[in-house]
């Protein structure tokens, strides 16, 4: 046997969440070298919707369930945050109502947007525990009621948000390598999430709930945890995307953006963090692909009444497609590794990448749907 | 009628049939015995369409029937009452049966065969406006029974009918496959009692974790087989009677 | 102030509710999906209006028609193309899908018409008033209950004297069973979609009515109403779905008498925060029913 050093190992059998940050290392390089803004731009951009993807990643992935709630976080860290970095003079500006007591808070714009993400936690983290007990259809529509709800008070609420009016004033700190950094801290955060003991007891859970209730596994409690933490990056996301973009209104957290971030999921394929950035990094080209095209055929008047929408009418149907044909997305449930140190392979994680294949072709076999163990009644 | 090859299935990820290979004649009222988790309720749901076995054949009427949907098979003509009724709870008595003469012809006729099945289960009759989900466990399995029945199957299969039912309920139950056999129909039975079970059928199987242990006669099983033994999980028995 | 009119108008609203609860239950009770496409059918139906009043000389009972068959004949397309090769994966897939269904339909109809509101000339009917009980009652709010009364009656009449109907019942009870007796999954499920479609292009006639104009994104609040009005109703219930309807009617009703109105802009987060209440602690609905049936979540 190879003599092998414990570091060394450390890294053989994680070396996902590494190619995944010389993956997106490498974008960075080349869009600063480039120097095309409008490129900068695009991937700054990217950079906090994978931070969103990878928050939903963290939640969906290892949970089974379809949250909707979490654009929801993205708006709240977003004004949050910029309630924190505003200088006094223009808070008040911006939001003339505001309340006296939020005027004078003025941070730097690290400490600003933590604390955006911190206050989105805090809201999920109180919110989101009697929920966490609900699966299926009922756990989908209180998440989507609870998207519903934060919308309504974002857009309502005057005198924190500026209500349905765009907030203006927001300084412009997030450059293309902050936003590249933070994508990168996401990426260990959530792989390391996945691979810890909370990650698995959640996956646990996810696959067969009432086996892992027999084992003592507290699904509650996992869940809510993976909930806040996807909360938390929702909001560090939207802190980051509201410091670049520099203004903003309640609309751009609500169904549009959810759909966006989920496509980009899906694509990659929900199961896997390495999912989570190629399908951000597919979609993202594909998106701006196609406005471009957009963009074209309106300034050259192709069509006399413009075309619009078109780049979502294509996404859907790429959506629906994937969840015809390849519903666990790109990756299916695969992360991106390196086999290439020397001798020593996998062996543990190709054991279990058989097993889970395995396990997706027999469901296949035998209808998935009908095979439910429940007895009279049906899921 | 009914003709099994060495059929292997799985339920979820366990091998949950082995080659398994049984044989039902027209007429016949044939008994598949064994413990829970022997893999009885997973044949029926094999031969039903609900499972696809990943070997060996199924032929009805020397028709393969291995890959059609539970509805083709059904028109078929093999009607399956499953273990826990599965009556509908928000449909009358009535509505229940009409729906179990879905796939006859003359589906308009169901009136006739109604007034039919309340002279054989008169509780039935009394009940016939009443919702499925009011009815006490015994009438719901009756009703599980005609409802079957009303689709004038040729091959009628019945999973565990007397589970959960009170002493009294239970010799009416046998008592009425009894009286089904009598009268013509071709019933594959599946239960774990086995002494009422052996009193009624022409012949049964014995089915242990997945494989068929032994068949015959009544007569012959109840003479060879270490019934007991089978039922108390005896492992050095098992062991020792490789064959 | 309460008084005939707002009877009426509550009665109506009611009446659209509890059609619009109606067309999202009936598939989720067979299928346990809640259909996200289901807004866009009552969009569809409002640019059916557009295009038919815009530019054919066709009368209006007609236009309302084929506004009617042209969101049934959109909810089966969705349900072929999208939903049947779906259907054996998974509940979520299922969801996503409709999402996904949503989004199309709607940038659909920005691409293929315009992202602009777009005026529906609306029968003359839609703006007369009848003078009952001392009260000017709008002849629309009229019609809105006496259709929306016979809708209730033909599926009715539908689901409780034809086999067809019957086994949709059944099929919402127990699918699995519904099929081993020889019912064709397909046929029950696309008969779900298509009664999915006629309430929903029912209601846009008269959603359309209200505003006498349809943009893209005209689906969203129908969808809303139809969530919290089911979930109201305990989201397996065919009856509970219209008593939420009508009950969702009267509160938003009289909390726009009594609220004033900073708290009058929170009213949905509040309907929403109910329906989660509801979801945690009574499932099974605010509206008792006659059977206990086992519940999921």
């Amino acid at each position: 046997m190879n003599r092998t050093f414990p570091a060394r190992t450390l890294v053989q059998r994680n070396t996902t969440p590494i190619l995944l940050a010389a993956l997106l290392l490498f974008i960075t390089i080349v869009a600063e070298m480039l120097g095309i803004n409008l490129i900068v731009r695009i991937v700054t951009v990217m950079f906090t919707s994978l931070i969103l993807v990878l928050g939903l990643q963290l939640f969906m992935g290892n949970s089974g369930i379809l949250s909707f709630a979490h654009i929801g976080f993205m708006g709240i860290g977003a004004y949050a945050s910029v309630l924190f970095s505003m200088t006094p003079q223009a808070k008040q500006l911006s939001i003339p109502s505001l309340y006296p007591l939020l005027v004078p808070i003025h941070l730097p714009f690290w400490a600003a947007v933590l604390m955006g993400a911190l206050v989105a936690a805090l809201v999920a983290a109180v919110v989101s525990y009697p929920l966490m007990r609900l699966s299926d259809a009922a756990a989908v529509i209180t998440t989507f009621a609870l998207l519903v709800i934060i919308h309504v008070i974002l857009v309502h609420w005057d005198r924190i948000t500026n209500g349905p009016r765009t907030l203006f004033g927001v300084d412009n700190y997030t450059d293309l390598w902050t936003s590249a950094l933070v994508s990168m801290l996401a990426i260990f955060l959530v792989y390391f999430f996945k691979e810890s003991r909370v990650g698995l007891r959640l996956r646990a859970t996810r696959d067969d709930a009432y086996a892992a209730a027999s084992i003592g596994i507290n699904m509650v409690s996992m869940r809510w945890l993976a909930f806040t933490a996807s909360a938390f990056l929702a909001g560090l996301g939207g802190g980051l995307w509201a410091h670049f973009i520099t203004s903003f209104s309640p609309y751009a957290f609500y169904l549009t953006e959810t759909f966006v971030i989920l496509a980009m999921l899906v694509v990659g394929g929900p199961y896997s963090v390495s999912g989570a950035v190629v399908g951000t990094l597919v979609v993202t080209a594909v998106r701006e692909g196609l406005r471009g095209i957009e963009n074209y055929l309106n300034i050259a008047q192709v069509f006399p009444q413009g075309v619009y929408g078109f780049t979502e009418v294509v996404l859907s149907i790429a959506l629906i497609l994937i969840l015809i044909y390849r519903p666990s997305g790109i990756m299916g449930s695969r992360e991106l590794r390196w086999t290439g140190f020397g001798r020593m392979k996998n062996a543990p994680e190709e054991a279990l990448q058989a097993a889970e294949d395995a396990k997706e072709t027999s469901a296949k076999g035998t209808s998935a749907k009908e095979t439910s163990a429940k007895g009279a009644s049906h899921v | 009628m009914l003709v099994l090859k060495e059929v292997h299935a799985r339920y979820g990820a366990i091998t949950a049939l082995r080659g398994v290979s049984i044989e039902v004649k027209e007429g016949e009222l044939v008994a598949l015995l064994g413990v829970n988790g022997a893999g009885k309720s997973t044949l029926l749901g094999t031969i039903a369409g609900i499972l696809r076995p990943w070997q060996g054949s199924i032929h009805f009427q020397n028709q393969a029937i291995v890959g059609k949907t539970p509805e083709q098979i059904t028109r078929l003509g093999i009607a399956l009452v499953p273990e826990g009724r599965d009556i509908f709870p928000s449909l009358t008595t009535e509505e229940n049966l009409r729906l179990g003469a879905f796939t006859r012809k003359d589906r308009s006729e169901y009136r006739r065969d109604l007034e039919e099945m309340f002279s054989l289960f008169p509780v039935l009759g009394e009940r016939r406006g009443q919702l499925g989900g009011t009815l006490s466990g015994g009438e719901q399995q009756q009703l599980a029974i005609a409802r079957a029945l009303m689709s004038h199957p040729k091959l009628l299969m019945l999973d565990e009918p007397s589970l959960g039912l009170a002493p009294a309920l239970v010799d009416q139950i046998f008592e009425l496959v009894a009286r089904l056999h009598r009268s013509g129909v071709t019933i594959l039975l599946v239960e774990q009692n086995v002494d009422r079970s052996l009193a009624i059928v022409d012949r049964a199987y014995l089915l242990n974790t997945g494989s068929i242990e032994m068949s015959g006669t009544p007569a012959v099983l109840r003479t060879h087989a270490d019934i007991e033994g089978i039922y108390m999980g005896d492992r050095r028995r098992n062991l020792s009677a490789e064959r | 102030m309460i008084n005939f009119e707002f009877i009426v108008n509550t009665l109506s609203l009611g009446s659209l509710y509890a059609m619009l609860a109606l067309g999202l239950v009936i598939i989720y009770g067979i299928l346990r999906l809640v259909n996200f496409a289901y807004g866009e059918l009552v969009m569809i139906g409002g640019y059916t209006l557009y295009l038919l009043t815009g530019f054919t000389p066709l009368p209006w009972v007609a236009i309302a028609l084929f506004a009617v068959l042209v969101s049934m004949f959109t909810s089966l397309g969705t349900e072929l193309v999208a939903f049947r090769p779906v259907r054996e994966k998974s509940l979520t897939a299922m969801l996503i899908t409709s999402f996904a269904v949503s989004t199309l339909l709607q940038n659909g109809a920005l691409l293929i018409i315009s992202p602009r509101a777009r005026a529906v000339r609306l029968p003359q009917i839609f703006s007369e008033s009848v003078r009952i009980a001392g009260a000017d009652v709008p002849w629309r709010n009229i019609l809105t209950i006496v259709v929306s009364l016979v809708m209730l009656g033909l599926l009715s009449l539908l689901l409780r004297r034809t086999t067809l109907g019957i086994a949709l019942r059944a099929a919402a009870d127990n699918f699995r069973m519904t099929r081993m007796l020889g019912v064709p999954a397909n046929t029950v499920i696309s008969t779900a979609f298509a009664i999915s479609g006629i309430m929903a292009g029912v209601v846009s006639i008269f959603w359309i009515g209200r505003s006498a104009s349809v943009t893209p994104t005209i689906g969203l609040p129908p969808l809303l109403v139809a969530f919290v009005a089911t979930v109201i109703g305990g989201m397996r219930s065919l009856v509970g779905a219209v008593v939420g309807g009508y009950v969702y009617a009267i509160i938003i009703s009289l909390l726009g008498v009594f609220l004033p109105q900073t708290l009058l802009d929170f009213r949905e987060a509040f309907m929403f925060g109910i329906v989660i209440l509801i979801l945690l602690f009574r499932p099974e609905g605010l509206i008792r029913s006659k059977t206990s049936v086992e519940r999921i979540g």
